[in-house]
């Protein structure tokens, strides 16, 4: 019996490794041009490149932090640059999540081993700044007089610090509200007028919210316990994360987050889940789709880059909404999220030249176009929404172009710009800790005013180590 | 009460199988589920198709990281098997001062945190410029305590007089323990040896620090590409990736089941 | 042979200075390689942890000011930290205890001479050849709140679906699970293999003086088995104290840092908050801990265990 296990095992393992790779080979001769060619030749674009190394292309290195579709997506952006010119070759290199990318960088960072460019998430911006491993674009822009006015202001806004435009925007998302259309019919609500303040979110959750005994089957709203959509809707509020005008005009030495923008929004929670209408589906972003998706939630916040690939799974209609604001503030929109691309100083400028073609060829209208569709990140170059493939699929999907406007009529402010703190992933794990307090029942205020409490602890040793 | 034993010993085998095997059987028939199948909340796939596996191969190239996570596991199991052998050796046969306190040092490194170790650990390798490299990834694990404390207490039942007729013999004590002493305990060493190659095709955090590109990846990071973090992951084909990481491991188990349970029982007893 | 002993013993007295020097070189060429990898690969690097603890680290990892104790302070104080204890000692009772019994049980089931009896070790010893990334990956969508089977199964009787993940109390009896599903491999082999080197000759004299099964498992099987089980026991601690990649896959910690085990909460704060200096007086800590409870258990652990 275990031989006869055994072997079939053996065999069956044979076979798929065979089968797997006849087949790739098979698609490369037929499909010419994209993105599975691509990435079954990583391996084989480095060696191709070390050979052509000696017609003087220059190689350059490109650490991202994309995994599975998105890493086809910007392989396959490297691969037409790459065929595009004959100077230069980008390699990219996964390198984990944005924090083991990070950690390693901090290790090579400043020498020569370092990579020409890395993408590093938004929070990590404050930190790469000060890191001092790290070229300003800007001195790319200025010297060659790029014309970045055609990039999507608000998205800018985020990177430039002191008037200087430290990395590329790249993979840009913000946080819009999915809701369930059929649901809303059912709830005698109106499918295309969803709620806007955190009291109307509250009314429309509890006729959303359907239970069967002491089993609910269907939650009117979800958050996901993550920092991000805290920060969004303190932003939207026009409430700062830590104080010094969120650290944009010096650096921040206080979480202010524990203000009443933030308490709102923890009340909100505490409220909901109190009266049984809020769905907690942690901290993975998988989890909490799918609970919208098999109809265990009916309405939560998502990343505009999830969006595309919720509408075409979920089995009912979705709706697509800007994200809730306190009846007490006005609505001033959403911080950028995602992340960036830096260029690294102390290497061969002949690579930072590289990094920098690269770069602007990313923010093309037809790379850009191409990464949209791809990922569902937001282009950096709002022209890319006049390519055609972008136009066929937002007619497809409509709902995807809330997310261009909610963007583009956020008001600039220190609010919206976003919060600029070297701590940054600290505070984030801090106010997550504080959203599981809540929904386990500790009050609000205490959970907030604690996460504060420790970040600003981590903020005052950070200051003093790096003195 | 004779005839129902077997029976119930049967029942209960089957029922505890059942159980054990469950979470594998559930992932092999996921890696063949599409999307909406997977919310649809099914249990047995509509059809055994292999897309999802294509899809694993086409993104990535696994099988280019199943050599690598072989080679150095590999690596690893020989160098695990020479390294120790010659401390338990020592440890055995020559009767030097301070020999239990240097043999008391050797466990309490089992002691020692992985993790707590890793960041120094990590600049290290970087000095060694062994980044991307097989040596990075494989002589920091050659010695270990777990294995030397295997093959010692293995040693031990080595009768006195066989070292004592080698001396006599005027072999020299490399001679005795290569001709004597590894020859005597290849249970032991078949044990050690299949233990380390599963502990090391098992690693993921160290390889996912220590390399930068695909050059000498093993597959466990594999998976985690597999997964992602701000777009839906495809969970049929994190499931295909699972089954193929896992099978070679298991093939591996299967063959080596019975020697591995025996070896590890002698490391057990004193 | 007589001969050559008391030649030795002679002999021993004569040359023993010299003797001594020999089996000094041998034994240090013989122990040389393992010395130098634990001392480049483990000593040094616990020594530098050492060292950071006393320091704050800047953005690149320098350690740049001393703080005395202040990191061990702080940990002692901090309230996450104590959860963090808490739920590692936890972890190690939810964990250790119930995988060494269901263990045991699978192996005394596997040790039946019964036909076909190898395809069910092959089972249960099939979890060992399974990563910790792959296993994981799996119990996670097996604990998936809407589409994993678990609550499948739970809605289909009609029971209240179960956070498995979510809930702070359940989540670390989910990890717990998954971790002793991992490790039903390793420790069946080991003791499937203790129980096959007891004794036939015990078990037929009780047999004759018409003992019962669970009269043979008390008196005969769990005392010959004890050194088997104080080796399993030995493991098992030390594998639950430094839990990592199940965590890292299933909770990262949460919800309410109530499975953040100690050494995740080392990474955590190594790896990403960069606060090396507090990071290494936990790894201190934590070394400091397992050393107690090793040298605690072979102390009165030992004592209890029958040699054959």
């Amino acid at each position: 019996m275990k031989k006869f296990l055994l072997i079939l095992l053996t065999i069956c393992f044979a076979m798929l490794i065979t089968a797997c790779s006849n087949d790739a080979d098979g698609q490369e001769v037929d499909e010419e041009s994209n993105e599975s060619e691509e990435t079954n030749e990583t391996t084989e674009t480095e060696e191709e490149t070390t050979e052509e190394a000696s017609d003087e292309k220059v190689e350059a290195v490109f650490w991202h932090a994309m995994s599975g579709g998105g890493q086809e997506s910007i392989e396959a952006i490297v691969d037409n640059f790459n065929q595009s010119q004959n100077d230069y070759t980008i390699i990219p290199e996964f390198q984990g999540s944005y924090e083991e990318a990070l950690t390693k960088y901090r290790s090579v960072g400043g020498t020569e081993d370092a990579p020409a460019i890395i993408q590093t998430f938004e929070v990590g911006t404050k930190y790469m700044i000060d890191s001092g491993f790290i070229e300003p674009v800007q001195s790319f822009i200025d010297e060659e007089g790029y014309d970045v006015s055609q990039l999507e202001e608000n998205i800018l806004n985020y990177y430039t610090v002191d008037d200087q435009l430290y990395s590329m925007p790249f993979n840009s998302s913000t946080p819009v509200m999915l809701y369930n259309k059929d649901a809303f019919k059912e709830a005698g609500l109106d499918p295309e007028n969803p709620p806007q303040t955190f009291t109307e979110i509250k009314e429309a959750a509890e006729k959303l919210t359907v239970k069967d005994g002491d089993n609910t089957e269907r939650y009117g709203f979800s958050l996901l316990n993550y920092g991000w959509f805290i920060e969004e809707l303190i932003a939207t509020q026009g409430g700062h994360f830590v104080n010094n005008d969120n650290g944009r005009s010096e650096a921040a030495t206080e979480a202010v987050f524990n203000g009443e923008e933030g308490l709102r929004i923890f009340e909100l929670m505490d409220e909901m889940n109190k009266a049984g209408t809020y769905g907690n589906f942690g901290s993975n972003w998988d989890d909490i789709r799918a609970a919208f998706q098999t109809e265990n939630t009916a309405m939560y916040l998502d990343s505009s880059a999830g969006v595309a690939s919720t509408i075409e799974n979920a089995p009912f209609e979705v709706g697509v909404a800007y994200i809730p604001y306190s009846e007490e503030a006005e609505r001033n929109g959403v911080i950028i999220g995602g992340a960036s691309l830096w260029m690294s100083n102390g290497i061969d400028p002949e690579k930072q030249q590289a990094a920098w073609e690269f770069m602007k060829f990313l923010q093309s209208a037809e790379s850009q176009a191409k990464w949209h569709i791809d990922t569902g990140y937001f282009a950096i170059n709002p022209s890319a929404y006049e390519e055609d493939i972008v136009k066929e699929r937002w007619k497809e999907f409509p709902q995807l172009k809330v997310t261009v406007d909610q963007l583009q009529e956020t008001k600039p402010s220190y609010a919206t710009q976003g919060a600029l703190i070297s701590v940054f992933p600290e505070a984030r794990q801090q106010v997550v800790t504080a959203m599981e307090n809540v929904l386990q029942g500790t009050d609000p205020k205490e959970a907030l005013d604690k996460a504060a409490e420790e970040t600003n602890r981590v903020i005052e040793q950070a200051n003093r180590a790096n003195q | 009460m004779r005839v129902f034993r077997p029976i119930i010993t049967y029942v209960l085998l089957i029922i505890t199988a059942i159980i054990v095997f469950f979470p594998l059987v559930y992932a092999f028939f996921i890696s063949f589920m599409s999307g909406s199948e997977l919310l649809q909340g099914k249990f047995i796939p509509e059809s055994f198709h292999l897309d999802n596996y294509k899809k694993a191969f086409e993104r990535l190239p696994l099988a280019h990281y199943l050599w690598n996570s072989f080679f150095i596991s590999t690596v690893v199991m020989l160098g695990q098997l020479l390294v120790s052998a010659l401390a338990a050796f020592a440890f055995v046969f020559i009767p030097f001062k301070g020999r239990n306190i240097v043999f008391f040092i050797f466990i309490s490194t089992m002691m020692i945190p992985w993790e707590a170790t890793m960041i120094p650990n990590f600049i290290t390798i970087q000095q060694l410029d062994w980044i991307n490299s097989y040596q990075g990834l494989t002589i920091p694990f050659f010695a270990i305590a777990f294995g030397t404390f295997l093959l010692r207490q293995h040693f031990l039942t080595i009768p006195k007089e066989l070292k004592e007729a080698s001396d006599i013999a005027g072999l020299r004590s490399f001679k005795f323990f290569w001709k004597v002493v590894i020859p005597y305990s290849r249970t032991s060493f078949v044990t050690l040896g299949a233990y380390g190659f599963l502990t090391t095709w098992n690693m993921y955090l160290w390889p996912l620090l220590v390399t930068n590109n695909d050059d000498v990846r093993p597959v466990q990071i594999g998976l985690k590409q597999l997964q992602t973090q701000e777009m839906a992951t495809d969970w049929g084909v994190v499931m295909a990736g699972v089954i193929i990481v896992i099978i070679p491991t298991l093939i591996l188990l299967f063959l080596g089941q019975k020697q591995l349970q025996k070896g590890l029982a002698q490391g057990a007893l004193k | 042979m007589k001969n050559a002993t008391a030649f030795q013993e002679k002999t021993l007295t004569q040359i023993d200075t010299k003797w001594r020097f020999v089996h000094w070189r041998s034994a240090i060429l013989y122990l040389l390689p393992s010395m130098i990898l634990f001392s480049v690969f483990l000593f040094y690097p616990l020594g530098k942890t050492l060292y950071l603890s006393f320091f704050l680290t800047d953005q690149q990892g320098v350690a740049n000011v001393f703080v005395g104790w202040e990191n061990y302070q702080y940990i002692l104080q901090a309230e996450s930290f104590h959860k963090s204890i808490k739920a590692t000692l936890l972890f190690v009772l939810y964990t250790v205890p119930t995988g060494i019994l269901i263990s045991l049980f699978l192996a005394l089931l596997a040790n039946e001479k019964l036909k076909g009896v190898g395809f069910f070790r092959t089972i249960y010893s099939s979890t060992m050849g399974v990563s910790v990334a792959a296993s994981a990956v799996v119990w996670l969508f097996i604990f998936h709140p809407s589409m994993g089977i678990l609550n499948q199964l739970i809605a289909s009787v009609g029971g209240t679906s179960i956070d498995w993940l979510l809930h702070p109390d359940w989540a670390l009896v989910s990890v717990a699970v998954t971790t002793i599903w991992m490790n039903i491999g390793f420790s069946f082999l080991i003791i499937l293999g203790g129980l096959q080197n007891v004794d036939e000759h015990l078990y037929e004299s009780a047999k004759i003086s018409g003992a019962g099964y669970f009269y043979q498992l008390r008196r005969i099987t769990i005392p010959m088995l004890s050194p088997t089980l104080f080796f399993v026991v030995t493991v098992s601690l030390i594998n639950a104290f430094q839990t990592f990649g199940q965590v890292d896959i299933l909770t990262q910690g949460g919800p309410s840092e109530s499975t953040n085990l100690i050494v995740y909460s080392i990474y955590r704060e190594a790896f990403v908050n960069y606060q090396f200096g507090t990071a290494s007086a936990q790894s201190i800590f934590l070394f400091l801990c397992i050393l107690i409870v090793t040298i605690l258990q072979f102390k009165f652990g030992e004592r209890k265990v029958h040699y054959q």
